[in-house]
């Protein structure tokens, strides 16, 4: 019985934990992935960690601020992701294809 | 630290832990009869003449095209859509629960008519530039 | 009914000073006025939309004057999370007055290409609007979505020629690049509420000077400034600029290497000084090192170039590099306690901010006037300008003599307040700042001036008339050169609204 409420206790250092391990896979999603629309994805992942943070911590120090931050944080990403894919149907209707790397008419 | 336990699981605890769960065995059970009892009676009563246009994918009223997987790029518009107003509910819903007792009177009834304003002048934009029709 | 309404305004409202806020009321109002006027006015008046905008930043500007002229002081609203002291006003005057100079700048190049003329005036308004909501903003929360303001409207800016693919790759890139320093900025922010409790800049100064949490803060620390990096091209974190800028039309480069890299100054300036002043031995190596990086790389890289807007781009991400000394100058003087550096660092990255904001949009006024008749950016491209076109190669010389720091122009000023600030550091850490910002003033002098030199000795590459410039952009490049000779003249005019600010900020601060 004891083992079993063992796996139970969910502290909110377990919730940082998924939010770092989320975030780092979205960063790391970003550099190996070469689809424009996963790689956006993998920028929505990193949000969503820091939504996870910030609730988590609004939880632990009982504070709301935390939560409103998430309010703008959703609307931020809606509002990212709006432009992003206008952007992404631009260039789709242009060149048929999403990968990152054919993406070089300018060399930087 | 916040912890959430696990239920104790007491014997008596236990019997009155699964009885919680007979009303979930009678909704699923009531579900199927109903069902069932629609479909059943619609078979038997309706007239059946098939034409091969029925068995075209349902695709918002408009010609379906290509094969499956292939959706038309227009449809994210749409989407977004939904997510911009779906999204402005975040703002809207917290001042429309507390909108009684937050004290902010008619100063939050401003604000919140404001933003929704600016949204509805974003909304006029689109209808009059097309998007709202499938051209 | 209508003093009914407004009674119970009065009577139940958070302060909210009116005023104050009225700047960015104008702007709002007018944005959207915009797009609706855009809507209702058939396609051959939609120029009109352009006289529109340009009336209601002005407007606001004349309510920045008005709010100089209150000496109210500071006025703290939603909890201390906005606050309109004589910093931000000096910092909203300036976002103004560079919108005022971009629209001049595209009012040309957006009406006669083929354009959607009121939504471009519509995303540069609200642009500017998070601009100056940035001046005033006390708090993580607001920080952020001011500089998402400033930066999703740009997003779309970038990628306005969308029929053009270096245009489409302009715009994804920095979309990329912004939508990741965001994301990463965030994080670190979200660390930062947990540590400090608070979102508010002035508790975060008060909880992170107390110990403990040293390793989670340093971590929150940097995540942040490698999103701020991200926002001012700082080097690493510049590839996309040069990329970002030749392909975006060239006003909108413009604006972007002006209004939008100053507005993540500013968002810096506000996290560092308000916020993070108490743990200057976390970030101030950074800082160092991101300052030293971004003038060597920028500037040798810019050498190379043989397109005049990626040369800006380069000399841009140099001139950012210098902005960043007194930065790191401040880190290190608060390392040592020199607490008096605080001051002269601040004012001197608000100085520089200022004069590079008008010798920048002076110079790529010019590069749209050029182009308007080559049709290309290529600095051969400028050969025998001054036989043609004599008072356009005045002014642009000008401009780039100002970016060197020649005195008596403009540039000097600002490069004497970034090495004061570098030198009163000390230490080994100032005192290298200072060399590696003064070889890099020589470098750049050298890709300057060959461009000066192309367009007075060299024999013109083809058989062209003289450049045709439209009234308003000639008016743009007009305003930009008065005000670097004036400044570079009389630079108390920009020296007193410096001190100013620096006043406002150790009020704030409590340095």
């Amino acid at each position: 019985m004891t083992l079993v409420a063992g796996l139970f206790d969910i502290s909110t250092q377990h919730y940082f934990v998924v939010g770092a391990l989320l975030f780092t896979i979205g960063a790391v999603g970003l550099l190996v992935r070469k689809n424009t629309i996963v790689m956006f994805m993998c920028v929505e992942l990193m949000l969503n960690a820091v939504n996870l943070t910030f609730v988590a911590f609004s939880k632990a120090l009982d504070d709301a601020a935390g939560q409103a931050a998430v309010f703008f944080t959703l609307i931020v990403a809606a509002a990212e992701v709006a432009v992003g894919l206008a952007i992404i149907v631009a260039i789709f209707r242009r060149r048929q294809g999403v990968t990152a790397d054919d993406i070089d008419l300018l060399k930087g | 630290m916040t912890t959430f336990h696990a239920p104790p699981l007491a014997a008596s605890v236990m019997t009155e832990y699964y009885r919680q769960y007979l009303a979930v065995a009678v909704f699923v059970g009531a579900a199927l009869v109903m069902v069932g009892a629609m479909l059943g009676v619609g078979a038997l009563l309706r007239p059946k003449r098939p034409q091969p246009e029925k068995y075209i994918t349902y695709e918002s009223g408009s010609d379906p095209f290509g094969t499956f997987g292939q959706q038309n790029v227009r449809y994210y518009v749409y989407a977004l859509l939904f997510v911009i107003f779906d999204v402005e509910t975040v703002f809207v819903f917290p001042w429309a629960v507390n909108a009684d007792h937050s004290g902010l009177g008619w100063f939050g009834f401003g604000e919140i008519a404001v933003f929704v304003l600016i949204l509805v002048a974003g909304l006029g934009y689109l209808w009059r530039k097309g998007l709202l029709s499938w051209a | 009914m209508i003093l009914g309404v407004a009674a119970s305004l009065v009577a139940h409202n958070p302060r909210i000073d009116w005023f104050g806020i009225a700047p960015e009321g104008t702007l709002v109002a007018t944005a959207v006025a915009v797009l609706l006027l855009d809507l209702v006015m058939p396609r051959r008046d939609s120029w009109q939309t352009s006289r529109l905008a340009s009336v209601g930043v002005l407007v606001s500007l004349g309510f920045v004057v008005a709010l100089y002229e209150r000496h109210g002081g500071t006025t703290p609203m939603f909890g201390g999370a906005y606050v309109v002291d004589n910093y931000a006003i000096a910092l909203k005057g300036f976002f103004l007055v560079v919108a005022y100079v971009t629209i001049l700048l595209a009012v040309d190049y957006i009406g006669e290409g083929d354009y959607y003329q009121g939504e471009f005036y519509f995303l540069l308004l609200t642009s500017v609007l998070g601009m100056t909501v940035m001046t005033s903003a006390r708090d993580l929360i607001t920080i952020f979505v001011a500089l998402e303001t400033i930066s999703i409207p740009t997003y779309v800016l970038a990628g306005y020629r969308k029929h053009d693919r270096r245009s489409n790759e302009a715009a994804l890139k920095y979309y990329l690049i912004g939508a990741i320093s965001s994301a990463f900025m965030l994080y670190g922010m979200s660390l930062i509420y947990g540590v400090t409790n608070s979102t508010l800049l002035s508790d975060i100064s008060d909880k992170v000077g107390q110990t403990g949490h040293g390793k989670v803060l340093a971590v929150a620390i940097f995540l942040s400034l490698i999103g701020f990096a991200f926002k001012v091209s700082a080097v690493p974190f510049h590839w996309w600029a040069p990329d970002t800028y030749e392909g975006a039309p060239t006003p909108v480069t413009a604006f972007l290497s002006v209004a939008s890299k100053a507005g993540g100054f500013v968002a810096m300036l506000n996290i560092i000084f308000f916020g993070f002043s108490n743990r200057s031995n976390v970030w101030w190596v950074v800082a160092w090192l991101l300052a030293i990086l971004s003038m060597t790389l920028g500037n040798l890289t810019a050498l190379r170039q043989t397109n005049i807007v990626r040369m800006l781009a380069y000399s841009s991400i140099a001139q950012g590099g210098f902005m960043l000394v007194p930065f790191a100058a401040y880190g290190i003087a608060r390392d040592h306690g020199h607490l008096s550096v605080a001051q002269t660092s601040f004012q001197a990255v608000v100085i520089y901010l200022l004069i590079y904001g008008a010798m920048n949009l002076g110079a790529f006024g010019c590069v749209i006037a050029v182009a308007r008749r080559t049709r290309s950016a290529d600095i051969e491209g400028y050969g025998g300008l001054f036989t043609t076109s004599p008072a356009l190669t005045v002014c642009l010389s000008m401009f780039l003599a100002s970016l060197t720091g020649i005195p008596p122009l403009a540039g000097w000023f600002a490069k004497f307040v970034m090495f004061r600030s570098a030198i009163d550091a000390g230490g080994w850490a100032g005192t290298s700042l200072a060399i590696v910002a003064g070889v890099n003033s020589v470098i750049a002098a050298y890709y300057y001036l060959n461009v000066v030199r192309t367009m007075w000795f060299k024999a013109p590459a083809t058989e062209a008339g003289p450049v045709q410039v439209p009234s308003a952009l000639g008016f743009s490049i007009a305003l930009c050169t008065v005000l670097v000779l004036a400044i570079g003249v009389y630079p108390q005019l920009v020296g007193h609204i410096g001190d100013l600010a620096a006043k406002a900020a150790s009020v704030a601060t409590g340095s």
